[in-house]
């Protein structure tokens, strides 16, 4: 009987990057680190899995928990890293306590979360991101978005929007409206579901304030430039989400000093994990994706779960999706051959070696052949390698 | 992906008994392209010069269409979005095409209480619905997921009971079943894209409003 053939498969939600992909990947990857270097950020990288307890503590508490999860040889289990912000918090108290703060570090890195696959996201992805530990205030809050902004440039895309939130606007509020826990807790699920109709219908049964009610209700439609602002400015009454009001006209005040305002929209109901985030959060969108390319804010608890609490703001932006992005406007840079191809007469190998140590040297890619050929062997071999030129050795 | 035309408006609509409704109410505010019909060999049709485009899906599809970004809006009932659970906004309800999504039993094995009816077998098209019901009223079940003719399970012995839509209650009836639990009441939601909401939010946020005034003025459904 013949043996079956064993047909390979990759896990779900994984995948090869083959090499045009992965060049145009490392051309991204390489344009953020110079541009994250440039703004004064360094590198790290941490493990790709932890303890899971771990990762747990710097996660929000009612996170569904979708990381990947394994034992250790003691029985103690661990995760794949389901994103590195945690990571980066855990390095930042344990590691670089004496250090002065703040800490500006960035980092190119695939993480893994155990869930159905998105426009480009799949179980595992990549992100390119940047923490800036230890410093509350606007000038860190924008120094934040408009390196996210420059990223998205330096990344090659041309067309895109930043929004701009504030959690305390929604959370000043939702303490004015006065709404029970049990409600509360109602109200953030159905703000996080993007569910306005059964939002409008729970605070139907609310008896609360009708200008609060329509301020929530409306809330997803608070979206416009600095005019926006200053209207809703004068619809609300608590001192904590008129804060949160300046607070983003400070921040945008800044973002004109860097010139990047017009990429800014603000929008009150950018909705984002309400436990984790404590004060601006942003989101970019661009064209020809159904799914935000970039998002971040200001999430000053966090570090305090590892036992030293610490301002911090920070953004992760999604590799494969930017590069969909690219792609989908016409954007890709497409990849020209650049190889020489290096063939060679039966008896000229060592010149030919010689040849490709000296073009190597001045950074010219070169393939060197790997038996002799005759001058039409070697043009054949080059159009077929689709090298950018024969360099042919007699 | 939202269409390549950043200017270009995709609007997903359902087959079915949504259809026709969504149209004309889309149609009342000069939302229609030519040749637009639930039987359309087109599969997308475009209005150039309003810069509007509709696909046509099958219902159970539609909210992916929407979550991708593939459409930036669209019709759909609440049952099926219910039923995925997708991550799009739900702007409003349009209050046409009501229906119910209930649980209903031969007339010959109905018993007293829900939890009498612990460990049979469900047949439906919902089985996301069905089994957070179940989850609910602390009954373990056993669902079987079907695409079409529910009712049929019954009669042959494929399930016991059908979690399943009805309007009238007409099918029912012919086919000698009672209900005997209400799960979700559902009716025709307006939604859109989360990125599309934001991108394109120009346009779909005047949408929304006169939608509403249509609505307030009792002037849909």
């Amino acid at each position: 009987m013949a043996k079956q053939e064993y047909i390979p498969q990759v896990p779900y939600g994984t995948k090869d990057i083959l090499p045009q992909d992965a060049a145009r990947k490392r051309r991204v990857e390489n344009e953020l680190a110079r541009l994250f270097l440039a703004w004064g950020y360094q590198e790290v990288v941490t493990p790709t899995f932890e303890y899971h307890e771990t990762l747990k503590a710097g996660a929000p508490e009612e996170s569904d928990d979708s990381s990947f999860r394994f034992f250790d040889r003691n029985g103690r289990m661990l995760a794949l890293r389901p994103d590195m912000t945690t990571p980066i918090a855990r390095v930042a108290v344990m590691r670089m306590k004496d250090d002065p703060l703040p800490f500006r570090l960035f980092y190119l890195a695939n993480v893994f979360r155990q869930e159905e696959s998105q426009a480009g996201r799949q179980c595992e992805f990549y992100q390119a991101g940047v923490e800036l530990l230890g410093a509350g205030g606007i000038a860190a809050d924008a120094e934040v978005v408009a390196l996210a902004v420059e990223a998205l440039m330096a990344a090659g895309l041309t067309e895109f929007q930043v929004c701009l939130g504030q959690v305390d606007f929604i959370g000043g509020i939702m303490t004015e409206a006065g709404l029970d826990a049990q409600t509360g807790q109602a109200v953030k699920r159905l703000l996080l579901e993007r569910n306005l109709v059964g939002l409008a219908e729970l605070l139907d049964e609310c008896r609360i304030d009708d200008d609060i009610k329509q301020l929530l209700q409306q809330l997803p439609m608070l979206h416009g430039k600095l005019e926006l602002l200053q209207q809703v400015r004068e619809r609300v009454k608590n001192p904590i989400s008129q804060a949160a009001i300046d607070n983003l006209a400070d921040i945008y005040g800044l973002l004109q000093s860097y010139g990047i305002d017009r990429y800014v929209t603000f929008d009150l109901g950018i909705i984002r994990d309400f436990e984790y985030y404590t004060g601006m959060v942003f989101e970019a969108y661009t064209s020809g994706l159904g799914y935000p390319i970039c998002g971040g804010g200001r999430y000053d608890r966090m570090a305090g779960s590892f036992g030293r609490e610490q301002p911090a703001t920070g953004f992760a932006l999604g590799i494969e999706r930017v590069l969909m992005a690219l792609e989908r406007q016409g954007l890709a840079v497409e990849s020209v051959p650049q190889n020489i191809y290096v063939g060679w007469a039966p008896g000229k190998l060592t010149a030919a070696i010689a040849e490709v140590r000296r073009l190597r040297a001045k950074g010219t890619q070169s393939e060197l052949a790997l038996q002799a050929q005759s001058r039409l062997e070697a043009e054949t071999e080059c159009k077929r390698r689709n090298c950018k030129e024969l360099l042919y050795l007699d | 992906m939202t269409s390549p035309d950043k200017d270009m408006l995709t609007i997903a609509l359902p087959k079915g008994k949504l259809f026709q409704p969504s149209a004309d109410l889309l149609a009342r505010f000069g939302y229609t392209a030519e040749g637009l019909s639930e039987n359309s060999r087109k599969l997308v049709i475009a209005n150039e010069a309003k810069k509007i485009q509709f696909v046509i899906t099958k219902p159970m599809d539609l909210p992916t269409y929407v979550e991708y970004g593939a459409a930036d809006i669209g019709i759909i009932g609440k049952d099926v979005l219910l039923e995925e659970a997708r991550n799009v906004y739900e702007l409003l309800d349009l209050n046409f095409g009501l229906c119910r999504l209930m649980l209903a039993v031969p007339a010959a094995l109905k018993r007293e209480k829900l939890s009498d009816y612990a460990h049979m077998r469900v047949a439906t098209k919902f089985p996301r619905v069905a089994e957070q019901f179940f989850l609910d009223h602390g009954i373990q079940m056993e669902i079987i997921k079907l695409n079409g003719s529910i009712e049929l399970a019954p009669m042959v012995g494929l399930a016991e009971m059908i979690v399943d839509i009805v309007e009238t209650g007409r099918t029912l009836k012919e086919n000698n079943l009672i209900e005997i639990a209400h799960l979700h009441r559902a009716t025709a939601r307006f939604i859109a894209n989360r990125v599309s909401f934001k991108m394109k939010f120009d346009r779909i946020q005047p949408m929304v409003e006169e939608m509403r005034k249509l609505l307030s003025e009792g002037a849909i459904g």
